[in-house]
């Protein structure tokens, strides 16, 4: 019997290290990022709330300086790190932009924790490959919330600070529902606090936080933003739709629904905020196996039949909803944001060149803009 | 005589092409100042102002104004913004003076149950609230201007919220100016062949920016 029992526990203790080691090398795989033209320098969040140094919660800031004074912008990406087109356009920016005007901080693991976490109940991959003209470059595929290693115990509800709104939670490691947070919360909450101290500190005035969301939802392919934001939101909405071709609708931030980026970052600062929903069939119930070739293409049997009846909130075909275009939407929609923002401040205008448009990410792919690290100069290659 | 031929051939061909909206219809002109207002509470009121704003006109405007806010002329009576209720003044206080009255009002067409919530209204609320703000447009013979901006996402079977406040707004106006997929089933070019008002489609809202300058 007891030889059985150690036979058993053997048997689990290998199962579990097998099951552990790529899990564990996931979260230690380092994506590489080429510092573009445009990067100055490199600071730490933690710079702005002291309580992140030294974590896995802690990620960089790339700050990207133009040679004319001007506004300033920050750029988020992976706040929800299953929603990857955010991450590739923060790093196509990076390496890609040239700041003509003004500052561009930009930040392509925002919620860094949960950029090295997985949810293996859903079976979700653990990296995605994206073509380029040098091989493929390899990235971490994330989960929407911090990784318990980094944050336990959840509480049995999130109590939103300050607004004391019950939430999931779930929504204590939701980097998208912590906002504005505070320095002695939790570990998400600093996060959060720290970006608006960066937001504050250094009179930032526009902040955009780029999503996807799923095909089944009604905000999705949208552009979220409040009050002080929506008249440059609906602008940008009209202006890619007639000049660009694509739809991008704008939906209105609840005033009564707290924690969220376009709500907080507006209510708790000057910056004019902005979130980007761009469509992630991946990210739908009802489809096939989640696979890395449903993540880049979009395409599901499934959620075609559900076009076909009517269910879904965006067009939707054979063609999917593939990576590039998400790529693409939110790239033309910041830079479309920062040209009304500067067409309406002159005075603090952030201009960028360098930077595709849809059509050229849906020509060229994404991994066309992305730089080989083997062959840039070491000291501009940052592993995030 | 192959010259002649050639000559006749693009005579013919130009002909045949289609004109463009506003060959088709001529723009009505109409007097400032205007105060923008929404028919359903959806984000279409924003893209009227976006519109006027590029095309560099000033407005007033309040999502949900009174009958006696309306009366009461530029700068709305004074109200300020609060939960639910939004106002914004803008018009050249010089040119026309608070009390001054509106000479055009445009309602965005376009129900949204987030929207209307936000302000308090139901379905059934707003569309009062829309008829009597029209009634009384039209007894002070103030120009009423419909804008449809949301396109085919704008629209929905018989009887639904969207086009309920199609009802409340489209028949009444003065002026009609819409994005073409707003029509595909042709109900406001049907509207406006009934009520004899000048309709205008364009391919994109941003197409109404040279509208506007031409109206104002």
């Amino acid at each position: 019997m007891t030889r059985l029992k150690i036979v058993l526990i053997f048997i689990a203790a290998v199962l579990t290290t097998l099951g552990a080691i790529p899990l564990y090398r996931h979260r230690h795989y380092q994506v590489p990022v080429v510092a573009g033209p445009a990067v100055t320098r490199v600071e730490k969040l933690s710079r702005f709330a002291p309580g992140l140094k030294g974590t896995m919660a802690d990620t960089d800031v790339f700050v990207l300086e133009g040679a004319r004074p001007g506004g300033k912008a920050l750029l988020l990406a992976n706040t929800h790190a299953n929603e990857p087109a955010g991450l590739l356009t923060a790093v196509l920016m990076i390496e890609n932009a040239v700041v003509e005007q003004g500052t561009l901080y930009v930040i392509p693991e925002f919620n860094a924790s949960a950029g090295r976490n997985t949810k293996p109940g859903d079976g979700y991959p653990l990296y995605f490959d994206i073509p380029t003209e040098w091989g493929p470059k390899r990235f971490r595929m994330g989960n929407r919330d911090a990784s318990p290693l980094e944050q336990w115990p959840d509480p049995d509800v999130y109590i939103h600070f300050p607004e004391k709104q019950l939430l999931s939670f779930l929504d204590v490691r939701n980097t998208n529902r912590t906002w504005p947070g505070r320095a002695d919360g939790p570990l998400m909450e600093n996060v959060t606090f720290a970006a608006m101290e960066l937001l504050r500190s250094e009179k930032v005035d526009v902040a955009i936080d780029m999503h996807g969301a799923e095909t089944m939802f009604p905000v999705t392919n949208c552009i979220v933003a409040p009050l002080k934001s929506s008249k440059i939101a609906t602008l940008v909405s009209m202006n890619v739709k007639a000049m660009e071709g694509f739809d991008n609708h704008v939906e209105p931030s609840p005033a009564n629904f707290h924690g969220l980026s376009h709500r907080e970052i507006g209510d708790f600062s000057d910056t004019l905020p902005f979130l980007l929903e761009a469509p992630i069939p991946f990210l739908d119930q009802p489809t096939g196996p989640k696979t890395v070739d449903l993540l880049l293409d979009g395409k599901d049997p499934f959620l075609l039949s559900l076009s076909r009846a009517k269910k879904l909130f965006v067009p939707y075909d054979e063609s999917g909803w593939p990576m590039d275009k998400r790529v693409g939407q939110h790239c033309s929609v910041s830079l479309e944001i920062l040209r009304q923002f500067t067409k309406k401040n002159p005075e603090k205008g952030i201009v960028l060149s360098g930077v595709p448009r849809y059509a050229e990410l849906v020509k060229n792919g994404v991994g066309r803009y992305f730089h080989d690290p083997a062959k840039a100069d070491p000291k501009s290659v940052h592993f995030e | 005589m192959k010259k002649f031929l050639l000559a006749v051939l693009a005579a013919a061909a130009i002909a045949a092409l289609p004109a463009s909206p506003a060959a088709q219809t001529a723009i009505p002109k109409s007097g400032l100042p205007v105060l923008t207002t929404s028919a359903g509470q959806s984000n279409d009121a924003n893209t009227v102002n976006a519109v006027l704003e590029e095309a560099d006109i000033k407005y007033d405007y309040c999502d949900v104004p009174t009958v006696e806010m309306l009366a009461a002329g530029v700068g709305l009576a004074g109200k300020t913004s609060a939960a639910g209720f939004h106002v914004e003044v803008t018009t050249d206080l010089v040119k026309y003076p608070k009390g001054t009255p509106y000479k055009t009002v445009i309602l965005a067409i376009g129900a949204s149950l987030k929207g209307m919530g936000a302000s308090g209204l139901t379905t059934d609320s707003e569309e009062a609230r829309v008829k009597k703000l029209i009634d009384a447009c039209k007894k002070a013979k103030i120009f009423v201007i419909g804008v449809h901006a949301g396109g085919d996402a704008a629209r929905g079977p018989a009887g639904s919220d969207n086009e309920r406040m199609i009802d409340a707004v489209a028949p009444f106006a003065d002026f009609l100016v819409i994005t073409k997929d707003s029509d595909k089933d042709g109900r406001f070019t049907k509207i406006a062949a009934k009520t004899k008002a000048p309709l205008i489609k364009v391919d994109f809202a941003l197409g109404m920016v040279e509208i506007m300058k031409k109206v104002f």
